[in-house]
Order: C-alpha cells, then structure tokens, then sequence
C-alpha cells in the first residue's frame, strides 16, 4: 500500500473516530459497518452512511496486507534520549533479546508457517505527545501489527488513544497506574499488576511484621505514576489502621527536599514511605541521613528495584525495602522463549553485562504475551492480535499472565523485597522469600 | 523547627547562588542570555566526579582544576563563536546558546550516558546537631564554598585591572576601547569567568546531587529565577537573590506543602518585576 493511500486511510478512520465513537465497542469493524444494527442511524444522509461503512471497512482490508507480509512488525517508542533514557535502554532491551531469541529460532509460529519478528524502534525524546506522534506514525506508515507501550503510565494513557484510534493492539510494560486502562480502551493491555496489587499487600504484611506499626508519612513525586501510588498508599494504609501522619508532595524536577523531610521528620513516623524515580529517591535519601531523619521501616519506589540506585548509595541503600513486580529469583517456569526468570535473568547478563530488574523483565513479557497471541490467533493481523490476547492465560518465566477486563495483568504477585549487602532479598510473599525484614534500629 | 527550616533555606540559597552568579555576570556584561550556563554546571559536575572517580580527589580539592577546565572551554568557545554576536539581536544569542548547549549536553549524554552518577567520598563530615539544629557540614561547607566564590568576584570586579576592564566594557565599549582595554578579550574573560564559576558550582553541587546531563534545564531555570529576583549587573543581587529563592522555597515548602512551593517563589516573582522590574538589587553595569 502506497503511503498516500495509507495516509487516507488514517484521515478516514480519524474521520469515523469522531462521528461513530460507538465502533469502539467491538473488535470487528467490518461486520459491525455492514449491519448498522449497533448503533442505529436516524439522520444521516446516504452518503454519510457509505462514506462510514466504506472507512470501517478498510481496516479489515489492510488487516489482510499485514499477514501478506511474512513479517510480524511490532512498533516500540521509547525514550531513548532525554530524561527517560535509562529506562527507555532497558525497554528497548528487554525487545530486543526476545526479537533475537524468536528470530533464531525460526520466528513466531503462526498457523504452518515461521514469520519472523521485526522491531520497528522511534525515540520520542522522554517527550510524551512525541510518543503519541511516534504510534501514529509507526501504525500508519510502517502498518505495524501492534505497539509495545512507551515508558511509564503517563505516556502510554497518551498514545493508548492512537492505538485504539486505529485497532492496533498495545501492550504496555510499564504502565501500572489504574488510571491508564480505566478509559474503556479494547486494544490496551499491560503487564504491571495494578499499583493497589502492590500497596495493599504492602501494608499487610509491614503490619505483620514490624511491632506497633501506626504511624507512617508519604512523600510522593507529583506525578501520575508515583503520585497514585502514594494515594493508594494512603487507602492502604486507612484499611489497615495505620495512621497517614503526613502526606507530601514534591514537583518534577525538584532539587531540595529539606522542608518535606522536616516535617515529615516532627510526626516522628514509625513507617516512611516515599515514591518517585531514580534520582529523586537518591536525593531524597540522602537529605534524610543529612537531616538525620529515619524510621523503622523505609519504603521507596521504585528506585531500589535498580542498580544505579544501590550503587549510587552505597551504605545507605542499606535495609530499604521497596515492592517489585518482577525478581529473577522467582520461581516461574513456562511458554515463551525463556523457560524458567533464572533463564531469563542468565541470558540477559550474558548479553548485557546487567542482571535485568522488572523493567526488562516486563518489556519481554509483553513482547511473549503477543508471540503466544499470534500462536493462539495463527494470524498477525492486530484485530486477531488483539481477540488473543483477550483471552490469553499463560504461565512464562515472568509468571503467569491474565489481562483483566480493562487490559490490566490481574494474575501478577508482587514481591516486597529489602536491599541487605547490596542485594535485593526477597521477604515476602512467604512462598518466594529468601529473608526476614530487617527493622531499621 | 522553623529554625530548621530557615537554615535548610539558606543552605539551598548558598547553592543557588552559586549557580546564579556566573550566569548573571554573563547577562550583565555582554546583554548574552547564556542559554549553555546550564550545561555547564553539569559540565562541573562530571569533571569532578571524574577527578574523584579516576583520582579519588574530593570535590573540594578538584575545584580549582575544575573551574580552570570549564573556563579554557568558555574561554575557547567565547573567542571562535559566541564573540561574533555579542551586540546582536537577543534572538541571535538566544539561537547560538541553544545551539552549543545541544550539542554540549548530547556530547556529555553520549560520554557519560543518561545514568545518575554520585560522587561518595569515604570521608563525609556528618551533620552536626547545635541546638536542635541539624547542620549538615557537607551542604554547609558547599554552600559556604559557593558563597565565598561569590565574594571572590565581588572583589575580582571591584578591585583587579581585569574586572574594571570588563566593567568599562560593560558600561560604554567605545570609551573602554579607547582607554586601551581590547574589548574582545575582557568578553572572553567575563565568559570564562562565568564558565569557571559554573564549573566550580558543579563540582560543589555534585557533592549533594546526583550528577546528570538532564539536571541542566533544572540548575538553568533557577540562575534565570535568581538574576531576575536579585536583579541583573550586581554579584550582590545574585547572593540576595538565591538566598531569598532558597529561604522562599523552604518556608512555602513548609507552610504550604512541597508541591507548592514553586508556585509561591514564582508569584513573589511576578509580585517583584511588577514592583521593582529591575529586582532586589538590579543596576546598569555590573559591580
């Protein structure tokens, strides 16, 4: 398909987008055009009609051109410059070394045949309507066959709209918050179990085992991800009498936490709880110890899941405890190229001289979520893409994989772990755990 | 504890005024929004931890060295780019400093990578606990560094040949020309002046930051803030300046949550220009 003709397609669907919003309802627009049983038409002219039926029709066809193609073409923005970079490298090779495996061994079996992965990379510069741009541009003139999500839940609620605009699946590894699949979207499926899968449990089980936990501060980046962890957080900690003594929250791009430790520091908190990224939890940290502010229990997310982090730190990484969605100790064996996380985590740092922390781990379990699809579906075609994944229930090395009504992994167990030597130790749940909590004195 | 919070602010201050110096003499002497000052701070930062890392000298000691180094860059990139459009339209210099801070920070992002680096010295002071004031030395010693680098140039503008040439410049080129001083060169001087404050701000900012090529919009955005603040053509401005910034910060920080305290130092901001459009401490040269 020529890119004119391709670029008429995407003016017409853009077209039917906003005057049948009701096509979202189903995955199968061909059908649904045909009838117009679904959404009954009082006042609109034959033309009208035509012009509609014609511009939901096409989709189909062009489904057709994607499985001529031999190839599975999936799209992956990242934020490969910018502020984002570091998370954007370990997206694009937690891709990559799925891409690799698969293509080595043959391709993706689909029906008969092997079809081979390509990986159709754009940096959209930690810029997130760039991100949104990036999809559209990948869908529209690479005809990709699905979008693996950008990084964080901000950016992939942006460009979730182009994808669902134009039918193509997206499967987003790094997009936790609630907020991001609770906009109906058919087409959006996600790897990180919901931020609530990570607080309430959270709280629990400090609750066991730390003695007269009752009070505890938040500090949250005021930012969707981190900032709705936080809330949920709060909830968490209401449902399990803990009291919230103080919740605060700093900006983007913040240089000095000095007056929310402060404060935070005079409600004499048994519990602190603080999210962001990297480098803010580094700062935050060490303006704790600066102001000599500390608790029994320190939590941060998600900066301990990583190296930079623990070695930023040093000493005083020590006996933090954060929450993963991901640890290569898990013991998960299943489909997809990598059979056991201990498989997983070996290749990786083989090849990347890393050992891979959730991030990683997730972008290659999307990336096996839309391999077993095109199995199960025997087509690459996104509609088919998509009715898979729907319905996908699997067990991979990243544990087993479900999406939820909203698109939203609803199988995942997240493990609490605490940084002891240097190292993330598992402690909870206690089917997975390699240690006790240790209380901070 | 609103003791605490009134030193947390004049620590951040100190540091502020740090950045803000070298930025501001540039905009006071040469009408150059040095969009690059930013960068260059950053620039600091790596070259000290690159002394720590690869020679294991503390920030401190590297300070010199390092300032020496960010200023030969200034210097070289006063006298082959930024010295052809000093007296140009501000969009010009406006253009020109974007550009060279692109391709400055992409540079440092392609050698040094997107990760946050620390620099973590095996000795650190602790913090110090005086009167139920915790003081931590560290900060302290880096704001007070920052402070007193702030009073060298005071003095180096007041007192030395060097600083009076770049003065006359500043007030009349022509005159300055003809009373012997060579106006290009008190240019690459005032820039590489500011370049090795920059510098030297980075090198003492690494020692409480993490270090990486992003912060540079961050440590920008606040020299523009604090010149505006304390006003432009005074290194007293740019002291008074950070030190409000950072005691305004702390205080609404405190009062009204973190999240909000940007919002009030920027409407103190606007309350300023609209009273006193020249800042706290602005005037015509730069003294």
């Amino acid at each position: 398909m020529s890119e004119d003709v391709d670029r008429a397609r995407a003016v017409t669907n853009q077209e039917t987008g906003a005057t049948v919003p009701s096509h979202r309802s189903s995955a199968k627009p061909a059908r649904q055009g045909q009838s117009g049983k679904d959404h009954p038409v009082t006042a609109i002219s034959r033309r009208a009609l035509l012009a509609t039926a014609t511009a939901l029709v096409t989709p189909a066809f062009a489904g057709r051109a994607f499985a001529q193609t031999k190839v599975l073409k999936i799209g992956a923005p990242l934020p490969l410059t910018g502020a984002l970079a570091p998370e954007g490298l370990k997206q694009r090779r937690g891709y990559e070394i799925w891409a690799d495996a698969v293509n080595s061994a043959g391709g993706v079996k689909v029906g008969n045949e092997r079809v081979k992965v390509e990986l159709i990379f754009a940096d959209y510069e930690s810029n997130t309507p760039r991100a949104a741009q990036a999809v559209e541009r990948m869908i529209t003139q690479s005809q990709v066959s699905a979008v693996f999500g950008p990084y964080g839940s901000g950016a992939v609620k942006a460009s979730s709209t182009v994808t669902e605009r134009y039918r193509v699946p997206m499967l987003a590894p790094t997009a936790s918050a609630r907020e991001v699949y609770d906009q109906g979207h058919k087409f959006l499926f996600g790897t990180l179990a919901p931020n609530d899968a990570v607080t309430i449990p959270l709280a629990r089980f400090m609750l066991s085992v730390v003695p007269n936990l009752k009070r505890m501060t938040i500090l949250s980046r005021n930012d969707l991800f981190p900032l709705a962890l936080g809330q949920q957080m709060e909830q968490a900690a209401k449902q399990s009498a803990i009291e919230v003594a103080s919740f605060q929250r700093y900006p983007i791009g913040a240089m000095d936490h000095a007056s929310a430790l402060t404060e935070m520091a005079a409600t004499k908190p048994d519990w602190v709880f603080v999210t962001g990224y990297t480098n803010d939890l580094i700062l935050v940290r060490r303006q704790m110890h600066e102001l000599k502010f500390t608790a029994r229990v320190i939590t941060m997310l998600t900066g301990p899941s990583y190296k930079e982090f623990i070695d930023a730190l040093g000493p005083l990484a020590e006996q933090i405890s954060s929450v993963s969605w991901w640890e290569p100790v898990l013991p998960y064996r299943g489909v997809g190229p990598f059979a056991t996380s201990e498989d997983y985590a070996k290749a990786y740092e083989k090849r990347y001289n890393v050992v891979p922390d959730y991030g990683e781990a997730s972008s290659t379990a999307c990336a096996v979520a839309l391999q077993m699809a095109a199995e199960k579906a025997q087509s690459i075609d996104p509609i088919a893409l998509r009715d898979a994944l729907v319905g996908l229930d699997i067990l991979t090395f990243y544990g087993p994989i479900k999406f939820g009504p909203n698109g939203q992994i609803e199988s995942q167990k997240c493990p609490v772990f605490q940084l002891q030597g240097g190292k993330r130790i598992i402690v909870a749940p206690a089917d997975v755990s390699q240690g006790k909590l240790q209380i901070i004195s | 504890m609103i003791g605490q919070v009134l030193l947390n602010g004049l620590l951040l201050g100190g540091l502020y005024a740090s950045i803000a110096a070298g930025f501001s003499l540039v905009w006071g002497v040469m009408s150059v929004i040095n969009l690059l000052h930013g960068t260059l701070v950053v620039l600091g930062g790596y070259l000290a931890w690159m002394a720590f890392h690869f020679l294991g000298l503390h920030p401190l000691v590297a300070l010199a060295p390092v300032a020496l180094l960010v200023a030969l860059f200034g210097a070289g990139l006063q006298a082959s780019v930024l010295g052809r459009v000093v007296g140009a339209p501000v969009l010009v210099t406006l253009v020109i400093t974007f550009g060279l801070d692109l391709i400055t920070r992409n540079g440092l992002l392609l050698g040094f990578g997107a990760d946050f680096r620390t620099i973590r010295p095996s000795w650190t002071l602790g913090t110090a606990e005086i009167v139920g004031l915790k003081i931590p030395l560290d900060r302290t010693i880096a704001a007070s560094a920052a402070l007193a680098m702030t009073v060298a140039l005071y003095f180096l503008l007041r007192r030395s040949w060097l600083g009076r040439a770049i003065i006359a410049v500043r007030m009349d080129r022509d005159a300055a020309a003809l009373m012997g001083v060579r106006v290009q060169h008190a240019y690459i001087a005032a820039f590489a002046l500011s370049a090795a404050l920059a510098g030297a701000a980075g090198a003492l900012l690494g020692l409480v930051f993490p270090i990486s090529p992003l912060q540079s919009d961050g440590y920008l955005g606040t020299a523009f803030t604090v010149c505006v603040l304390g006003g432009l053509g005074s290194v007293v401005g740019a002291v008074a300046g950070g030190v409000l910034l950072g005691l305004v910060e702390s205080v609404a920080g405190f009062a009204f949550g973190a999240e909000n305290a940007s919002i009030v130092s920027f409407v103190l901001l606007i309350l300023l220009l609209a009273v006193r459009p020249e800042g706290l401490l602005g005037r015509r040269g730069y003294a």
